[in-house]
């Protein structure tokens, strides 16, 4: 199998910087270990939540030169940032994903424990707010599913009472949801929401039934796994204005975003090599030749440039001994602290120092190992080293705009 | 001051396994009694062991009156605490650097102490025991076991409780009330309240573990302990059926014990300053002997993902007449401050270990009893606790039969016969909180209803929610929800929360490589991002 480009990795980054080569009319293949980040998300994107100083910004474009200059965001420079940025929303909307919010102001999301979060776009089905103080509704009804643990009524309502809402709280109990909960564990919100593709109507007639003239109603984030319209049907139905609030992961928004842009990967012509994962590489003076997967044994996977977006440690693409760290499948430079008392922080809230470990590039994203770039193969997304992407909040643009800068890059380089 | 409702006979320091004990045969042989304790129950080192049923056999050699009374109570445990225990078995086992030598002395000495220790052939040891160390030259089977200290400490509190005592949690004695040589009671803080109250005893009795050096010194009488760390480690899975110890003098890290789903290795012993007794700390160097000797005793060690790492301080008592504190006792100590320091009114039982609480409380209660003209017989060697009345799992299991099995069996194996008691009707109890450790709604609720569970990590001791392998990932949110519920207050169940991962992320940290990382991060990653707390 011979390509233009192979991408280690299918989650955010990956399968962004595949669907914009495939756009630009390269050939591409994706390999993908399955889930990925997008699973356990908020349905939003950070592009920066916090100066280096950790004080927090409000406009992420006026506060981007503050960054260091080994920040991913500092390696592309601000013009291209920008112009990148600008893509985004229509590149998402090409894949059917609607987003959101905006760069040049950072909105809110209400988390699952009832806190507002900053954020530069999210998915449809996020609650959003312009600004701290901005209140939802009113009035708010705030609807559960009886039965249903993982989502936290009394933290997400003291949330909205704070900012000048009255809440009122009520549980639905739906006879579609009675086979679910015989197990104990099936109350999960992946579980559920395949059963609201046809439950809906069940949840609007029990809002309905609720209502006593509050102006919003907020539902837990279980609706449209594979298809939001039942999203509009939700909202159409309800004479209140809609919310929907996330739960304990999985994160039904972020699975479908992820599906809906893996499928318009593959409608544009690119490859996925779904549950293999690449276990060796092989190397011949300074460049890639080709990788060997699990699954596909002796057939090498063949390309003239490659991408890595295997993740942190979470998703495999750093790993820990009690002596090292290392990435798992070129042995490239990482960037970390020898001595292991230093990766960590008492404080369990308190940024951990290992959190901000990843693999040193040039500022074109290439890769290094043993102090030499290896020409052909890019880095994007969360593996990429001087993001601090939890300290300063901006993981999921870096995952979005380092892979939409390779992209351009390799698709300038290879016409 | 209302001083008839803080009139007792005796007030007992302490929420752990002493304590409790003491509490309940105190208040089963018909005394006033109240408990006090400043965090929660088992907070110290009763709740920071290997949860070993010994059989003694360790000490035999080298104490011979301890393994008696270890094997003794072992004895009684399997009987009284039938739910608290897992009768596993255990092996001594030499291996090909140990002296094989031993191993007759051992066996001679484990018979002369009453423990049924006998010597089998290695390759059986492998058969009953296929984790253990393929090469070793000898083994021993002897009658130890395993004991859940948080639920044993729970059942004997229960117990005090139904049997009339009155319980103060979170309550901290600051000062005694004293006239002249004579205790009259203690004063206490409430740190829920923030209020101080007087209660009054005719008899004091400090079963404050490590931290009654302090208590003692408060009432002015001056009790020699030697604060020894000693830090564990627990394993992900439950690699071994049966306890395995190494057949030589005791040593560090040579006792790997198994309990509920996952497995104990342990310990080390370092001496450390009174000041660093609250908040000890594993250092690196002991995680890695832990896991070197460790694997020694079962070669899967090395290689199984390590939950979290722990420490508790043991409470060792020097003998009176060595202050240098070289001639140091694991014996229980009982001292009557009005012999030994003219200090009326003022009793202190230390020394000892969980497997001895139950004797030690019978010889300090014994002391109480005499002291107060009370002459009641102990019965608690005889009298079940609650969770373990002569009903087998399996009727226990019965009587909540409709329930899924998993919940069933979890809640039957961690309550006891008290199991029945749970609501568990209908699917919404049964809905599981923790799949880890699969601990129910139900559970959870009768946990918040019923034992005095005023935060997370006090759920935690009483259900083992957050213990299992995600270390609370999913359940210390879902939990915090259910306590935010019970108490109405959304403010303190979320700071709550922050501190529950905290306390989580601190048994984590150091052993925070490979898997037990990367579960870090994806925590991290819930929980500061996603929930936004």
């Amino acid at each position: 199998m011979k390509f233009d480009v192979a991408i280690i990795g299918g989650g955010l980054a990956g399968l962004t910087a595949g669907l914009s080569l495939q756009k630009r009319g390269l050939s591409t293949v994706i390999i993908s270990a399955g889930q990925n980040a997008m699973h356990f998300s908020s349905g939003a994107f950070e592009l920066l939540s916090r100066t280096p100083d950790g004080m927090p910004v409000d406009s992420p474009l006026e506060d981007i030169p503050l960054l260091p200059g080994d920040h991913p965001y500092s390696k592309i420079g601000l013009p291209r940032l920008t112009a990148l940025i600008d893509q985004v929303p229509q590149l998402f909307a090409s894949a059917g994903i609607k987003l959101q919010g905006h760069a040049l102001r950072n909105s809110f999301r209400i988390t699952p424990t009832g806190t507002l979060k900053r954020a530069w776009l999210a998915l449809e089905d996020v609650a959003l707010l312009p600004t701290v103080e901005t209140s939802v509704g009113r009035k708010v009804l705030l609807v559960n599913l009886a039965g249903y643990p993982d989502f936290f009524t009394s933290f997400i309502a003291e949330g909205l009472e704070a900012r000048g809402s009255s809440v009122r709280i009520c549980s639905l109990k739906l006879p579609e949801m009675e086979t679910l909960r015989t197990s104990p564990s099936e109350m999960r919100s992946v579980n559920i929401a395949r059963v609201m593709d046809t439950a809906w109507k069940s949840v609007v007639d029990g809002v309905k039934l609720h209502l006593r003239g509050e102006d919003t109603v907020i539902l837990p984030q279980v609706f449209g796994l594979k298809d939001e319209s039942v999203l509009s049907l939700v909202r159409g139905s309800i004479p209140a204005n809609v919310l929907f609030v996330g739960t304990m992961p999985p994160s039904v928004p972020g699975i479908r975003a992820q599906m809906k842009q893996k499928a318009a990967y593959e409608n544009a012509g690119g490859t996925t090599l779904m549950g293999d994962t690449a276990v060796s590489a092989v190397l011949d003076g300074g460049r890639v030749v080709s990788l060997r997967t699990r699954n596909l044994g002796d057939h090498p996977v063949e390309a003239g440039q490659f991408i890595l977006a295997t993740g942190g440690f979470f998703s495999k693409g750093l790993s820990s001994t009690p002596s090292r760290v290392y990435e798992t499948l070129f042995s490239l430079d990482v960037d970390y602290d020898a001595d292991r008392n230093n990766w960590y922080a008492y404080d369990f809230f308190t940024p951990q120092p290992y959190l901000d470990f990843g693999v040193k590039t040039d500022n074109s994203f290439r890769a290094v190992r043993d102090g030499e770039a290896i020409e052909n193969l890019r880095v994007i997304g969360s593996i990429l080293g001087g993001a601090h992407s939890f300290k300063l909040g901006c993981g999921g643009g870096v995952a979005i705009l380092s892979a939409l800068a390779v992209a351009e890059d390799l698709s300038n380089e290879l016409k | 001051m209302d001083s008839k409702r803080n009139e007792f006979d005796v007030i007992i320091i302490g929420g752990g396994i002493t304590g409790a004990g003491a509490a309940r045969d105190c208040a089963m042989r018909g005394l006033r009694v109240l408990l006090v304790e400043r965090h929660d129950i088992a907070t110290g080192a009763t709740g920071r062991n290997h949860g070993l049923l010994h059989s003694g056999a360790r000490y035999a050699v080298t104490d011979r009156e301890s393994a008696t009374e270890c094997i003794e109570e072992n004895m009684i445990l399997r009987r009284i605490a039938a739910h608290c225990v897992d009768e596993t078995d255990g092996l001594f086992i030499t291996l090909p650097e140990d002296d094989l030598s031993y191993q007759a002395r051992f066996i001679e000495s484990c018979l002369a102490a009453g423990i049924a220790a006998e010597a089998i052939d290695p390759k059986d040891a492998i058969r009953m025991e296929p984790s253990v160390n393929p090469s070793l030259i000898g083994a021993v089977k002897v009658p130890d076991g395993s004991v859940d200290p948080f639920r044993l400490c729970a059942a004997n509190m229960l117990d005090a409780k139904l049997h009339g005592a009155k319980v103060l949690l979170y309550h901290e004695v600051v000062s005694f009330i004293r006239e002249g040589d004579t205790i009259l009671g203690i004063e206490a803080l409430d740190h829920a309240t923030g209020l101080k109250s007087k209660y009054y005893a005719s008899i004091t009795v400090n079963a404050a573990g490590i931290w009654g050096h302090g208590i003692a010194a408060l009432a002015g009488v001056n009790v020699g302990m030697f604060p020894a760390k000693g830090s564990l480690l627990i394993f992900a899975h439950r690699i071994n059926s049966m306890v395995i110890n190494r057949c030589r003098k005791p040593a560090n890290a040579d006792i790997l014990v198994p309990g509920d789903t996952v497995c104990v290795i342990g310990t080390t012993s370092t001496k450390i300053p009174f000041e660093e007794c609250d908040g000890v700390k594993v250092t690196p160097d002991e995680v890695d002997l832990l896991i070197s000797e460790g694997a020694k005793l079962a070669p899967a060690i090395a290689t199984t993902r390590i939950l979290r790492a722990y420490a508790g301080v043991r409470p060792l008592v020097s003998a009176d007449n060595d202050p240098s504190g070289r001639n140091i006792s694991r014996g229980i100590v009982c001292l009557d401050h009005e012999e030994r320091d003219g200090l009326k009114g003022f009793v202190t039982i230390t020394g000892g270990k969980l497997m001895t609480y139950r004797l030690m409380d019978e010889i300090v209660t014994d002391t109480v009893c005499r002291k107060l003209g009370v002459d009641k017989k102990c019965t608690t060697a005889d009298e079940p606790l609650p969770g373990s009345e002569e009903k087998s799992y399996e009727q226990v299991a019965k009587s909540i039969w409709t329930v899924p099995t998993t919940v069933q069996k979890a809640s039957a194996s961690r309550m006891g016969t008290r199991a029945a008691e749970i609501d568990l009707r209908s699917n919404k109890e049964q809905a599981l909180i923790c799949e880890c450790e699969e601990v129910s709604l139900g559970e959870i609720n009768a946990a918040i209803d019923s034992m005095e569970v005023t935060n997370l990590v006090d759920l935690r001791r009483r259900t083992r929610v957050g213990m299992g392998t995600c270390q609370g990932e999913l359940c210390g949110c879902r939990a915090a929800g259910l306590l935010a519920k019970a108490t109405g207050c959304t403010r303190k169940a979320r700071e709550d929360l922050c501190s529950f991962m905290t306390e989580r992320w601190k048994g984590n940290l150091p052993i925070a490589w490979g898997e037990t990382l990367r579960e870090g991060e994806y925590t991290q990653w819930v929980y500061n991002h996603v929930l936004g707390l």
